[in-house]
């Protein structure tokens, strides 16, 4: 799952990039709400991390520019400012959460995995599907109840596509969820992701729609 | 507030004393007055008596009185004895009254005389003549019951006074009281204020004396708001600011907690950690130091050499400098001599050179200037870092504002710091770029001290 990290402090953007990373986020990490606004419009992120107090923009500012292009990535707002005025501002500008700092790592996390997971329209934290069931927090899948192990970006990949079930997920869009900057993606990457998925798990889980993408099916009953 | 008021007074007791002292003042000159008339017109009065009493006898007497066995007129009245009358024919005394003297009662042959008699009584005589000198009549009256009268109208006056000044005393009470119930009601609202409390006191129905001094008190107060207003902000900037570091430092050790076999990521985040813990730090010292310096400033003045100030935190921080590869250079002239406290002074050049140096770049470079010009004494720190825009130069000193696009974790109160004491030891300050480092220029002026 990729996030977005906007947030100026040097010392705590690393902890929080690093700590994210630690938790199987893809994080990437912008110091002032321009480059957050930017980042943001691009609209390639599950979530973001939204520090309030940002250079060249504002937090807040941010937030409501984001709004109004209405792209309703999920945004975790973190910061310093607790009084209950600041928490209602950011909650009517459009956060979906609210943290003050410091926050517990893994709290950011599966507050982050609630957000994600709530945006894709599931309330339950363990995403099932075709027979395959996720845990998105464990990082664990379960096929016919037995454990299967997947690679770090087997998992996403996996999470991705479970969490839009019934939507078809282009090759761009799924390279956006799975890598974060920096990375050489190879052209056949999602591919070769998809083959193992189907080896590991069952043929059937994953459709190709040829030349757009790939989709999971909608669960029809149980 | 603690000094004890040497004797204390109340205004209510002295309006008390001074509408009755005056009322009784007036009074007793106002009987003095009345005594002095009324013992005028008593003296006159029976004076006209005597003299009357007198015509008659002389009238009777040269009417027919041949007689000259002498006649004892009998006591007919309480206040007789007070009166006497004398009369004499040819020399003798035919008739008096009773138990008068047979000696002539006054040496006076004719008018008015007050004479000591031989009784020991004070008396006024009247004397009189017959048209043919053969009848000499005295009449007489004791002083004693004229002042019996005139004690009388003066009891008359006075009695009234002494009954009503305990009504008049409790009247005035009473209305000085309802009077300075204002005052009263000023004192209980003041004091039943919590001590948070600092709204206006409320000026509606207030007596018109009153209005200047709760005018002056209402001002107080709305300084102190703003005051508090001022710390209480800078309590809760203060706490907000410290979040963002603690946040950095837990995120920075859980990071190494959760490194597992990384053994290189879990170092790097124990760094992170430390450093975080070192801005933090430093945090807290500026904020102490902040606080120091609003609570007390320019405590212990003093005429001091700001030459050797500079030169001592310039030893303090030319580890730091030289880490970094920084060129350090002091321009001290002679006779540098200002008045001010010696630590405030050095706590202001130490954020100075500090920001200085952070803010320069590796192998840059921070000039210090201090010497005497134009009978001021100039203080100098020029640094070769990136400077700040015309916005920004305006902002410095502005609690916790830090210009943009730092790598540098600033407080954002060295500024604050360094306006504050630059305040309260009267130098002005200009902020500038460096026209020889490309940096940020700041000249700080004080008043040259005499030289001892």
């Amino acid at each position: 799952m990729r996030v977005l990290l906007a947030e100026d402090d040097p010392i705590l953007g690393d902890g929080l990039r690093a700590g994210l990373r630690q938790l199987g986020f893809q994080v990437d990490w912008v110091r002032d709400g321009l480059a957050a606004e930017r980042e943001l419009a691009g609209g390639a992120y599950a979530a973001a991390v939204l520090d309030l107090g940002l250079p060249l923009k504002d937090g807040l500012d941010v937030l409501r520019a984001t709004r109004a292009r209405s792209i309703n990535t999920p945004v975790l707002v973190l910061t310093a400012r607790d009084a209950v005025p600041d928490r209602i501002t950011g909650l009517n500008l459009g956060a979906d959460d609210y943290v003050v700092k410091p926050v517990d790592l893994h709290e950011l996390a599966a507050r982050l995995r609630s957000l994600v997971r709530r945006a894709g329209g599931q309330s339950q934290g363990i995403l099932h599907g075709g027979g395959v069931s996720l845990d998105p927090s464990a990082r664990q899948v379960l096929y016919d109840g037995v454990a299967v192990a997947l690679s770090l970006r087997e998992f996403d990949l996996l999470h991705a596509l479970m969490l839009q079930p019934g939507r078809v997920m282009s090759r761009e869009q799924l390279e956006h969820q799975l890598y974060s900057w920096g990375y050489e993606v190879d052209s056949n990457a999602i591919e070769v992701h998809i083959h193992h998925l189907r080896r590991k798990l069952h043929a059937g889980l994953i459709q190709t729609v040829r030349g757009v993408g790939y989709i999971m099916p909608k669960e029809s009953g149980a | 507030m603690t000094r004890p008021v040497p004797r204390q007074w109340s205004l209510q007791r002295r309006l008390l004393l001074l509408v009755l002292g005056m009322v009784s003042a007036l009074w007793v000159l106002a009987a003095g007055v009345t005594w002095y008339d009324a013992r005028h017109e008593l003296d006159e009065l029976l004076d006209g008596h005597l003299a009357q009493a007198a015509a008659l006898l002389v009238v009777q007497q040269a009417a027919g009185g041949d007689d000259d066995s002498i006649a004892d007129a009998p006591s007919l009245h309480k206040y007789a004895p007070r009166v006497a009358f004398q009369v004499f024919h040819e020399g003798q005394l035919v008739m008096r009254s009773a138990g008068t003297q047979s000696a002539p009662l006054s040496p006076l042959n004719t008018g008015f005389a007050t004479i000591r008699l031989a009784d020991g009584n004070d008396w006024r005589i009247f004397g009189a003549k017959g048209a043919q000198n053969d009848v000499q009549v005295y009449v007489g009256e004791q002083i004693a019951a004229r002042n019996e009268v005139l004690r009388a109208v003066l009891r008359s006056v006075l009695w009234p006074l002494l009954v009503a000044l305990p009504l008049l005393a409790l009247a005035v009470w009473w209305a000085v009281r309802r009077g300075l119930l204002p005052l009263r009601q000023l004192e209980g609202a003041l004091h039943e204020r919590q001590a948070g409390d600092l709204q206006p006191v409320a000026l509606a129905d207030m007596p018109s004396e009153m209005q200047a001094p709760v005018e002056a008190l209402n001002g107080l107060v709305a300084r102190l708001a703003r005051m508090m207003e001022s710390e209480r902000r800078f309590t809760a900037d203060g706490a907000h600011e410290l979040r963002t570091p603690i946040a950095a430092i837990r995120a920075q050790a859980q990071v190494a907690l959760g490194a597992g076999a990384d053994t290189v990521q879990r170092e790097h985040a124990l760094q992170f950690t430390l450093a975080g813990c070192d801005r933090a730090t430093r945090l807290v010292e500026q904020l102490l130091t902040l606080a120091r310096v609003e609570a007390a400033p320019a405590a212990n003045a003093a005429a001091l050499d700001m030459a050797a100030v500079v030169r001592g935190v310039m030893a303090d921080l030319a580890p730091a400098a030289l880490a970094r590869h920084q060129h350090l250079e002091l321009d001290a002239g002679t006779g540098c001599l200002m008045t001010g406290d010696e630590v405030l002074m050095g706590v202001l050049v130490r954020n100075l050179l500090d920001n200085a140096i952070r803010y320069s770049p590796a192998h840059g470079q921070v000039r210090v200037q201090v010497a005497p010009e134009g009978g001021q004494l100039l203080l100098r720190v020029e640094d070769s870092g990136p400077g700040v825009d015309d916005e920004a130069m305006s902002r410095l000193g502005e609690r916790f504002y830090r210009v943009l696009g730092q790598d540098q974790p600033g407080s954002g109160l060295g500024w604050s710091i360094v306006k504050r004491i630059a305040l309260v030891s009267g130098a002005g300050v200009r902020v500038s770029r460096s026209a020889e480092l490309g940096g940020l220029a700041v000249d700080l002026q004080w008043p040259l001290a005499a030289t001892p």
